[in-house]
């Protein structure tokens, strides 16, 4: 854990800055230097990219979907929201 | 027409003009940027958005509000400008937008991701993967729950504890 105000800089490392560049409400506006190869993502758009690769990798086999369309009736639902 | 060899459905013929264009991509698949939403009666209310680019590629997706009437769409003001949109106000899904949930079939069961749905302009056929990074929907939401229905009604993190 490390403190840090609203311009001030953390360093990752030799090539890794993170600027806390403002401070608002209920965000904060980081700017991130970094490396070329090293890629910058939000975390949930990793999950997003990993849960499109698992989606993508099991392909449309009718059986399993019959078995799914079966059952997708009575148990959609309203999703609950964290 | 345009006609296209697809792995899942063989011989896929589409009127040029129902082509959805994702400027960005997907999230992993960021250089497939055209489908067709292939949507089969008997297999109502799922519908296959098929890669243009890769025969092999298709998702299994459902109209969110089929997975959850209440779903609240939010997308961000730089998604709106992707898709061409008003950044003044949200979308409205049905009048101004067609919104898809993206499945994943696994061995525990299929999953819908609620987290980043597809949004595409009906009036111009631009889409986006919008990841509602504020939203708190998830991104694994279970389409056939596998517990009881009294640990259902448990928040997931209560039911794991």
């Amino acid at each position: 854990m490390m403190s840090r105000r609203e311009g001030e800089t953390i360093l990752i490392g030799d090539e890794i800055e993170i600027v806390i560049a403002r401070i608002g409400r209920t965000r904060v506006k980081v700017g991130i230097r970094a490396p070329r190869e090293t890629p910058v993502i939000a975390r949930e758009v990793k999950l997003v990219r990993d849960e499109n690769l698992a989606a993508a990798a099991a392909p449309p086999a009718a059986a399993a979907l019959s078995g799914l369309l079966a059952r997708l009736q009575p148990a959609t639902g309203r999703a609950r929201r964290r | 027409m345009p006609v296209l060899e697809t792995k899942h459905f063989g011989k896929l013929s589409y009127e040029a003009d129902s082509e959805l264009e994702f400027p960005l991509g997907l999230p992993g698949f960021d250089d497939r940027k055209r489908f067709v939403a292939v949507h089969i009666v008997e297999n109502d209310p799922l519908i296959y958005l098929q890669s243009l680019e890769d025969p092999a590629l298709c998702f299994i997706t459902m109209p969110i509000l089929s997975v959850d009437p209440q779903y609240r769409l939010k997308v961000s003001g730089e998604d709106l400008g992707y898709l061409g949109l008003n950044s003044t106000r949200q979308p409205r899904i049905g009048d101004d937008v067609l919104c898809l949930s993206v499945l994943s079939i696994r061995e525990t069961g299929p999953t819908a991701n609620l987290l980043a749905p597809i949004v595409v302009n009906l009036r111009n056929r631009k889409a986006v993967q919008a990841v509602a990074t504020e939203s708190g929907y998830p991104h694994q939401f279970a389409l056939m729950p596998q517990e009881t229905p009294a640990q259902e009604a448990l928040p997931h993190e209560a039911a794991i504890c």
